[in-house]
């Protein structure tokens, strides 16, 4: 049986979806390893995370390839190009998602070299748990085209935020307190800042995906948006 | 070519087919026959004789002369399926057969066979389709393509993620050639959730335990040193230290009481409680069980509850009402005298509505999100007349000993355990929880059960394209 193969533009199309599920199940491990790193100061995953995220630019330049490939060869039509451009612009998010993620196995290499704080780290290691099951809840939407579960992504930003501004306290609180931890505490709050950012990610995801399957642009205006840290700054 | 299916592997897989099941069928007896922990080498070995005989007999009987590939099974799981197909789908454990072309199509690898617990924990919808699509782990990927191209039985952890998160440990093994030249492997995923739990639990109970109780530990032998010393002959002296001792030692009760009922709540978390419960009753219950404590701190207690029926919730009604007790005791404590509680009962609502803030330049956090559930929630509001929590505090509330700055810890005192409970059991129930604050108005903590569907009797909400899943 020696037949020939021929992929169908069906085939090519989900072929697409597939990579972009494949680099989005990357990026969770990296994202999971790089908070794993931090909250166990484990130097060695933080040095694998930092090397793995080559293979999710290589991911990203691919899919954008085939995808290019795809309109030109196919011109795709309405659903199809939108699935291919929802393609296109998921990687580009989740290949944000690894540098990151890289970023913050980088920042662990630096902070295990000072004092351990277990409340912090524990703070981390609860906004990491939310983003990450972020990242995890958009891409399940994904593969499952659900559009419900991508909505519910994208209207609960705003518990990232909170995590992200109470954290924020949390560390002036130590940094004022002791002068000496201002270095870790800076690289905590780097940390932070790029979790809240793969949470963001995620939302646009949520929007991508929503583009997706309905074709409208814009979801509305209804998220909620928390402006507290505007107001104290 | 005739139309005839070739006779050998027909001949081949009768008896032998007989001999796998009945293989199986020995394990599956011996596995409740009392074996606490089924021995792994002996389920993969009676999966793998089952699931080679079932591709091969399927492939045997879908390929036909016109060589159209095996690959899409068109007809539904188990109308006419061979027997086969019924002894995979009652396995315990997930099971998946992975076909792949080439070594090089990473994306190319596909589900061709899942038994009914894959189904369920992945949420495959069709019979065959893209690996991807169902596992994105890069580790167990790695592992099914060790297995597929590289011919070695292979192992990897694979951590699902979401409210409960479960832990499982992914079996890979090769199947050989497909007739139609495609790889073959099976992947068997195994359950350690519970395992790990167990770790986990133990390790931050002793943590805890130990941190925790070793305060009021101090301050007993602190006592107990001076009375046996110069507080010896003081009467008065003694009568206060006694005082203060019983109420240390009371409180290391009270916190091994919360360790220990947290530990075991943990232990379960990843299984759904069975049965039901009317929330209205259990909330009662409660009220009736707290109006004394509130009569002594000069706080009213207001009830607004539902008729009995109406809000019916799966549930553990133990826990339910422990639930219930945290919250309104926590309210009860931070309420002034002449202060009120408020409890409410809403039923019907969707898990957006539930956690919505209630008033406006509220600083609201939704503490627990479940999963993708069941459409409708019936959510209990318990809202205090206190000074209300600040921003900053909401996101650690559920932390175990977490206490929010500035409150006083011997006229309030809990054992900082009383939410972290009421998170995990939410959690176990598929609820949610969530807590809403005005600064110098009080606070509201809703926390949502999951209503058993077709339950509701007044529909409150009307949900348009509610899809009831199965449970």
């Amino acid at each position: 049986m020696n037949e020939h193969i021929v992929k169908s533009y069906e085939d090519e199309l989900n072929t697409l979806t597939a990579e972009c599920a494949r680099m989005g199940g990357l990026t969770e491990a990296q994202v999971g390893d790089g908070i794993d790193a931090v909250v166990r100061r484990d130097t060695t995953l933080a040095e694998a995370v930092v090397a793995r995220d080559e293979r999710l630019d290589v991911l990203e330049a691919d899919i954008e390839r085939k995808a290019i490939r795809l309109i030109a060869l196919r011109q795709p039509m309405a659903n199809d190009l939108r699935k291919t451009v929802a393609a296109m612009k998921i990687a580009m998010n989740l290949e944000r998602c690894g540098d990151l993620a890289k970023n913050i196995a980088k920042r662990t290499l630096v902070l295990t070299e000072a004092e351990p704080m277990s409340p912090l780290t524990r703070s981390i290691e609860r906004m990491g748990k939310l983003v990450l099951g972020r990242l995890k809840d958009v891409l399940d939407a994904y593969t499952a085209s659900d559009l419900d579960r991508a909505l519910a992504v994208w209207s609960r930003d705003d518990e990232v935020d909170e995590h992200y501004n109470s954290l924020f306290r949390e560390l002036l609180t130590y940094m004022m307190g002791d002068p000496r931890t201002i270095t870790a505490c800076a690289h905590m709050l780097f940390v932070a800042k790029n979790l809240e950012r793969i949470g963001d990610h995620a939302t646009n995801i949520a929007e991508i995906i929503h583009y997706e399957i309905t074709g409208a642009e814009t979801i509305g205006s209804a998220r909620p948006k928390t402006d507290a840290l505007a107001k104290e700054i | 070519m005739s139309q005839t299916p070739p006779r050998g592997w027909l001949r081949l897989s009768g008896p032998a087919l007989i001999t796998g099941g009945l293989g199986i069928l020995a394990v599956l007896a011996l596995g409740a026959g009392g074996l606490a922990e089924p021995d792994v080498a002996t389920w993969t070995a009676a999966a793998l004789t089952v699931l080679v005989l079932a591709v091969v007999w399927r492939s045997a009987r879908v390929v036909d002369p016109e060589g159209q590939p095996p690959l899409v099974p068109t007809r539904p799981p188990h109308e006419n399926a061979p027997p086969y197909v019924s002894i995979i789908n009652a396995l315990p454990d997930p099971v998946l057969v992975i076909a792949a072309h080439e070594p090089d199509d990473l994306t190319g690898r596909r589900f061709v066979m899942v038994n009914d617990a894959a189904r369920d924990l992945l949420r495959i919808q069709f019979e065959a389709g893209l690996l991807v699509t169902a596992i994105r782990d890069p580790q167990v990927l790695e592992a099914v393509d060790e297995a597929l191209f590289g011919g070695l039985d292979s192992q990897a952890v694979y951590e699902m993620g979401g409210a409960q998160a479960r832990v499982l440990k992914a079996f890979a093994k090769p199947l050989g050639e497909a007739p139609d030249g495609s790889r073959l492997a099976l992947l068997v995923l195994r359950d350690e959730t519970d395992i790990r739990r167990a770790e986990q639990t133990r390790a931050d109970f002793l943590a805890n335990a130990s941190h925790e109780l070793r305060t009021p530990l101090a301050s007993l032998s602190g006592f107990i040193e001076t009375l046996r010393g110069h507080a010896r002959t003081d009467e008065g002296a003694r009568e206060k230290f006694l005082t203060i001792m019983s109420t240390q030692a009371e409180r290391m009760a009270r916190l091994i009481d919360d360790l220990l009922s947290l530990s075991r709540i943990e232990l379960n978390e990843h299984i759904a409680p069975q049965g039901e419960t009317d929330l209205a009753s259990a909330v009662m219950d409660v009220i009736d069980a707290l109006g004394p404590l509130a009569r002594e701190r000069g706080v009213t207690l207001v009830p607004c509850l539902p008729p009995r029926g109406v809000a019916v919730v799966s549930g553990d009604r133990d826990q339910i009402v422990q639930v219930a007790q945290n919250l309104v005791d926590n309210a009860l404590k931070y309420s002034p005298r002449e202060g009120s509680v408020k409890i409410a009962l809403v039923s019907g609502l969707t898990a957006d509505a539930a956690a919505a803030p209630l008033r406006a330049q509220s600083a609201r956090l939704s503490l627990l999100t479940p999963d993708h559930g069941p459409d409708l929630y019936a959510a209990l509001r318990v809202t205090d007349s206190g000074v209300g929590l600040k921003r900053e505090h909401l996101p650690r509330l559920t932390e175990r000993f977490y206490r929010v700055e500035g409150q006083k810890s011997g006229e309030r005192s809990g054992t900082g355990l009383g939410l972290a409970i009421v998170k995990h059991i939410m959690n176990r129930h598929r609820g949610g929880l969530a807590v809403e604050s005005v600064e110098g108005e009080g606070a509201t903590f809703s926390a949502y059960f999951p209503l058993i569907p077709g339950s509701l009797a007044l529909p409150a909400v009307p949900s348009p394209g509610a899809v009831t899943k199965p449970s």
